[in-house]
């Protein structure tokens, strides 16, 4: 197996060896993964391209070799200069492409990922030229971290902590959410964050979850909520908190409390060999210990917290009936997120690391219902 | 994702603008015996919906089926704790939520009694979605790219106007950019907190730190030196209308000797049309004595991507077009100029669509 040695990272190299060598067990001569903006972390797992436009097709080989497939010339040329060890092809229609690739590697043993999104130009060939579905397998690297991968999510980890503390700073009566948001970003920017996924709320009952923003100004008494996932080296690590402008009420306290206990019952039952609904039954039964129990149904909630990694919101998904087991080395967010009848929505989460003996907690702001000053104003 | 301002604004881009652009769509369809047109959209190709209804995914996908006659029907994976932020910002469509959006499009075409769809980007919609589609309707799905093109490169106002505003907000980060700049970080921060002050819903900010050494723009960390000269990409994201622009700058010099190349690239927004022959209007364009054009790309919307390459230097093509976004670069006696401008904003709406 040679390897090129040249890769933008140690990380990156880490990943392509465990990506050939689970494609040298399962007989594999090639690998097709794609990407975009959004769903970019099978692609990243093989090409260490973090894209921003267009889409993204790389086909590797077993013997580590990989070439890279872009509909962007002005992506080629940043993919040029940020991964300078894979060939880059820039083509108008990749998909094209790499179907004419894959009809070439006749009698082959070729996988492709994710099967979800796969373009419909290659996902047709499937059959015919019998690709089979990697995503299963990719699915498993991505989940169960390197150490050298985990290196890269503590330093993600800090950022994800700073980048709070700059939002509550920046938290005024009178700013607009999107203002409150340009400030995290140009900190992240500032910092190397490549990306963040983040989300905003603001206000009381009627705020039954969070969206981006849309020009509300922060007002006396609002809830803010905001889930902030700064991404390093593509590596992305969550932290939910929820502030009070102002000083909190009793029943946003009393509220906090639950939620807070529902995190830490999730948090402190985390350790290899559980399942991913073990987790969120923990969380749950703590809504249900206090008559909640209907806002920890997808009419409230969509997930009790996820993984995290090359993708903001991977998997396994914290559902109760989600069998998924938890590994050494999984990178997971904890995160009780759910409406709250008296107060509105409001969200606590803590990222950790799945140990040998339980939970690496990374998260270091603290577990509170943050207060800012009510007389604090946006000039 | 998108993490900027998202929200509708009628004074901007109006309900009537976008159901004039669906009735287009749906003339098209009746010239073309379709019973409908779906289109596929995340945040990375969202100008075709976004065209058809002003709304644009911050994450996730979606899947937009426009009958022939009647609502659109947007049908997406986001969960329905933010349908009260999807209906406020897509107010033309019906919004229906599925962890499975192809399926009930699916069973929308089969309601309707669907035989024929077209499909923009057809091989380019992800294989689950057409694979949900498929396990309830057998309407025969061809593809509609061209169909589609054809609709969209009808100029409107609203449109040329969003693209001028876009531009606008690019213009003035670069004036607020400090002058005082050493590493890369000086300038990108400061560039990235203007334009999302500034109401855009994305930006991507590209940078070559050296220009004399390298002449291609990447997402540079903000600890690295700058050259004596360097050129900076602003791409932008504004009420779902996409532009770049490019300067380039001197690090030391304060006002930037590079300033009368940058007011040439203003003249071509104004003056040059994205569906004519480019290299003829560019050959007529007052380029200041030596420097001449080394390498130009021409970009669009046409389709699903916010911008497309549609030409360059070595491979002309002319189409009808709805704006341009031109990127070019320029051999100086003081090295390497890149430079980027959206162009045909200025011109009659009527004007642009016979291209020669």
């Amino acid at each position: 197996m040679k390897i090129p040695q040249n890769l933008t990272s140690k990380v990156a190299q880490v990943r392509r060896q465990k990506l050939v060598k689970a494609m040298q067990n399962a007989n594999l001569d090639a690998m097709v993964l794609y990407g975009n903006a959004w769903q970019n972390d099978y692609l990243r797992y093989g090409v260490d391209f973090g894209i921003l436009e267009g889409e993204g097709i790389a086909i590797i080989t077993r013997d580590g070799q990989a070439t890279l497939y872009l509909d962007d010339a002005f992506e080629a040329d940043r993919a040029s200069v940020e991964c300078d060890d894979i060939t880059i092809v820039v083509s108008k229609d990749i998909v094209q492409d790499v179907a004419a690739k894959i009809i070439s590697y006749d009698n082959s043993n070729i996988a492709a990922a994710p099967q979800r999104h796969l373009p419909y130009g290659l996902a047709r060939l499937r059959q015919k030229h019998n690709i089979a579905d990697a995503t299963e397998t990719i699915d498993h690297l991505l989940m169960v971290k390197a150490e050298e991968e985990l290196q890269a999510i503590r330093r993600a980890a800090r950022l994800a902590d700073e980048g709070y503390a700059v939002f509550r700073d920046a938290a005024q009566i009178g700013v607009e959410d999107y203002a409150l948001i340009a400030q995290i970003e140009a900190f992240f920017r500032a910092n190397g964050v490549d990306d963040n996924f983040m989300i905003i709320g603001s206000g009381g009952p009627e705020v039954r979850g969070m969206a981006p923003p849309s020009g509300k100004k922060l007002k006396a008494g609002d809830l803010v909520t905001t889930e902030l996932t700064p991404c390093i080296d593509g590596y992305y690590v969550q932290i939910c908190r929820t502030l009070v402008v102002g000083p909190p009420s009793e029943a946003q306290q009393k509220a906090f409390s639950v939620y807070h206990e529902a995190m830490v019952a999730g948090i402190d039952i985390v350790a290899p060999g559980i399942s991913a609904s073990d987790i969120a039954k923990a969380e749950n039964d703590v809504f249900r210990k206090y008559g909640l129990g209907d806002y920890v149904t997808s009419e409230y909630t969509r997930v009790r917290g996820h993984g995290l990694g090359l993708f903001p919101d991977t998997k396994p998904h914290l559902l109760e009936g989600v069998p998924t087991l938890i590994e050494q080395g999984m990178l997971l967010i904890v995160h009780p997120n759910t409406y709250h009848p008296e107060v509105g929505y409001m969200v606590l989460g803590d990222s950790l690391i799945v140990g040998a003996e339980g939970p690496e907690v990374l998260t270091t702001t603290p577990r509170e219902l943050f207060s800012v000053a009510q007389t604090r104003s946006a000039s | 994702m998108r993490h900027g301002l998202m929200k509708w604004r009628e004074d901007e881009l109006s309900q009537a603008d976008v159901l004039s652009r669906q009735y287009r769509l749906q003339q098209a369809m009746e010239t073309h015996d379709l019973d409908g047109v779906l289109i596929y959209t995340n945040h990375v190709r969202s100008a075709a919906v976004t065209y058809l209804t002003g709304f644009s995914p911050y994450w996730s996908d979606a899947l937009l089926f426009l009958p022939a006659t009647g609502k659109p029907l947007f049908a997406t994976a986001l969960s329905k704790r933010v349908g009260n932020w999807i209906k406020s910002t897509n107010p033309t469509s019906d919004i229906a939520h599925s962890p499975r959006p192809g399926e009930l499009i699916g069973e929308q075409m089969v309601a309707i009694g669907c035989r024929k769809i077209g499909v923009v980007e057809l091989d380019h919609i992800p294989g689950g979605l057409i694979d949900e589609i498929a396990g309830v309707s057998n309407a025969q799905l061809e593809d509609a790219s061209a169909i589609f093109a054809a609709v969209r490169t009808v100029r409107d106002a609203a449109e040329i106007a969003l693209v001028e505003k876009t531009n606008q907000i690019a213009a003035d980060a670069f004036a607020s950019a400090p002058t005082e700049r050493n590493l890369v970080g000086d300038v990108t921060e400061a560039l990235e907190l203007y334009v999302r002050n500034a109401g855009a819903e994305e930006c991507y900010v590209a940078i070559a730190p050296d220009l004399k050494k390298d002449t291609r723009l990447a997402r540079t960390k903000g600890q690295v030196a700058l050259g004596e000269t360097f050129a900076i990409r602003l791409s932008i994201a504004y009420n779902g209308v996409w532009i770049r622009r490019t300067e380039t700058f001197a690090r030391t010099s304060g006002e930037s000797s590079f300033q009368s190349l940058a007011l040439w690239a203003n003249g071509l927004s104004n003056g040059i049309n994205p569906s004519k022959n480019l290299s003829s209007q560019l050959a007529t364009s007052s380029l200041p004595a030596g420097v001449s054009i080394s390498r130009w790309t021409l970009e669009a919307p046409l389709g699903n991507r916010p911008l497309e390459a549609i030409a360059t230097m070595e491979n002309e093509v002319v189409r009808p077009l709805p704006y341009g976004v031109l990127t070019i670069q320029l051999d100086t006696k003081q090295g390497p100029v890149v430079l980027a401008r959206p162009i045909g904003l200025y011109l009659s709406l009527l004007s642009v669509g016979a291209a020669t």
